[in-house]
């Protein structure tokens, strides 16, 4: 079984088994630990048994909840975590047999969408509607192209009939640059022919990642890369 | 011609704490097509599944690849934003989930099985990538690392929504528990990638098992010092085993010949030297005319 060691200055004050499915933490008698000091809210704090696993809550208390040093609103409790109510510490320890069950978290395992979306739904966000962002490349002077969405994966440009940019021009290479959307970004490569890449005035002999508002050069050719949100691509 | 493909190689290891690897891998250098799966599901069933889609993926792919399927052909409807080769992947990948999936709900003992995949094309003038799940795909060009893939996981999507950071994600008790597997839902989109190789690329497929022990830092310099991937495979393993190797790890490395030599030679190098000449004449000849 778990347990709970309330500590005042390195001193064990009392040990709480943790024989419950909820334990709560504060000043007031009726808690299951109470903690008799000023800076303890009246009921400051609750750990909830959830399967193998002990979530500890913090009750909108004055003064915070920390675990380990760091503030928390709610959180897994480890072996040996450091919870910290005003002044007193509260040590977790976990069983051998709930320390054996604990590490299966280690294991993968796939959440269903509700539990998703609940979860998601805490954090202020809603799944699936998210904008996408797309990659537009927008030609600068006179050229009759206008912009060009960057809608697949991978973009060649140049010359070559399999380019989704074809640019003209007698040294213009077969694909002499693409724009590839990694998981980081967008990001232009130089791929060959005898017509320099520029990335806002720096030649590019590898690949580097666009920014909004960059402008590239393809021999005569000027561009512009930004990106704009689009409901779906 | 020469191979694009200069050696490729890949090792899974149970690990220390499992008794069971459900770990599958394939490496096709043939084809160039490489495949890591990290299954899931008690019993026996997550090593079913993750045989199951390495298998599958295989199979569909090579069928698709070399009869130069049209993208009508295709399980599922073709995704507008990918190559057609990029259609072969993810759909071998769709379908792959359709089997597992009617496999799940079909008997009882591989109820809730699943896996995640990592799979890379490589071919003369493309290389595509694609994932499920949390197995990864590393790229090392010119010395640095890259990300080809996209974890799913509830703590990579809330990394990428800004609310927990890299490190925090790394902590957290949530960092195993997948939003997307091959056999959960009816309907899979994976995450696929494209890009042009470079001379010398070199590539990391791997589950977990590698990825939680290890750092992409570790991983990038690793890479770079191993001219070898059979001796960087097994590196890595040994990495995972002196960590305490909690799960399955397996590796797949693959490295890229120099295959753009012939830029280097002399005659392209005047060449260029004359376009370029002959491209300011036409800047010029162009601003003198407005």
């Amino acid at each position: 079984m778990a347990k709970l060691i309330l500590m005042f200055k390195d001193q064990v004050m009392q040990e709480f088994p943790f024989s419950k499915e909820s334990m709560t933490i504060g000043r007031n008698p009726e808690n299951n630990i109470q903690v008799d000091n000023l800076a303890v809210s009246g009921y400051h704090a609750k750990i909830d048994k959830v399967g193998s696993k002990f979530i500890l809550t913090d009750l909108q208390s004055t003064n915070s909840t920390f675990v380990n040093d760091k503030k928390i609103v709610s959180c897994s409790l480890k072996d040996r975590d450091k919870i910290q109510i005003g002044k007193h510490v509260i040590l977790f320890l976990s069983s051998e047999k709930d320390r054996a069950e604990q590490s299966d978290i280690d294991e993968t395992m796939l959440l269903d969408t509700v539990q998703q979306r609940e979860l998601l739904a805490k954090q202020g966000t809603v799944a699936g509607q998210s904008l996408k962002k797309i990659g537009v490349l927008s030609f600068l002077g006179s050229s009759e192209i206008g912009e060009v969405k960057l809608v697949k994966r991978l973009s060649r440009i140049g010359k070559a009939d399999n380019c989704e940019i074809k640019l003209s021009g007698l040294f213009m290479g077969n694909t002499a640059a693409a724009i590839s959307k990694r998981p980081s970004g967008y990001t232009i490569t130089f791929t060959g022919g005898m017509t320099k890449l520029k990335v806002n005035g720096q030649v590019i002999k590898e690949s580097v990642q666009l920014d909004d508002y960059d402008t590239i050069e393809l021999g005569s050719y000027k561009l512009q890369f930004y990106q704009k949100e689009v409901e779906s691509i | 011609m020469k191979s694009t493909i200069a050696k490729a190689a890949g090792l899974t290891d149970v690990g220390l704490k499992r008794e069971i690897n459900e770990d599958s891998f394939s490496t096709d250098m043939k084809l160039g097509f490489f495949v890591v799966a990290d299954g899931m599901g008690g019993h026996l069933a997550g090593e079913v599944a993750s045989r199951i889609a390495v298998d599958l993926i295989n199979k569909s792919y090579k069928k698709w690849f070399e009869s130069d399927a049209p993208e009508e052909d295709l399980f599922d409807y073709p995704d507008q934003s990918l190559s057609k080769i990029g259609n072969y992947i993810q759909s071998s990948i769709r379908l792959a989930n359709k089997v597992i999936h009617e496999m799940a709900a079909e008997y009882t003992d591989y109820n809730g099985m699943g896996t995640t995949v990592a799979v890379l094309a490589v071919m003369p003038d493309l290389i595509i990538t694609a994932n499920v799940g949390d197995s990864r795909i590393y790229m090392v060009r010119n010395g640095e690392i890259e990300r080809l893939s996209k974890d799913h996981s509830i703590v990579a999507e809330q990394v990428e929504m800004g609310i927990m950071t890299d490190e925090e994600a790394q902590q957290s008790p949530l960092r195993h528990v997948l939003t997307r597997n091959l056999g959960s839902a009816v309907h899979l989109e994976a995450e696929v990638f494209e890009i042009e190789p470079s001379s010398n690329d070199r590539f990391v497929l791997c589950s977990d098992g590698l990825t939680d022990l290890v750092t992409d830092d570790e991983i990038q310099q690793m890479v770079v010092a191993e001219d070898d991937p059979e001796v960087l495979c097994q590196n890595f393993i040994n990495k995972a085993l002196t960590r305490g190797a909690h799960d399955n790890t397996t590796v797949v490395s693959v490295y890229l010949s120099d295959i753009e030599k012939s830029k280097s030679d002399p005659f392209k190098k005047m060449g260029r030297l004359l376009a370029d000449i002959l491209t300011s004449t036409q800047k010029a000849t162009k601003i003198f005319k407005s």
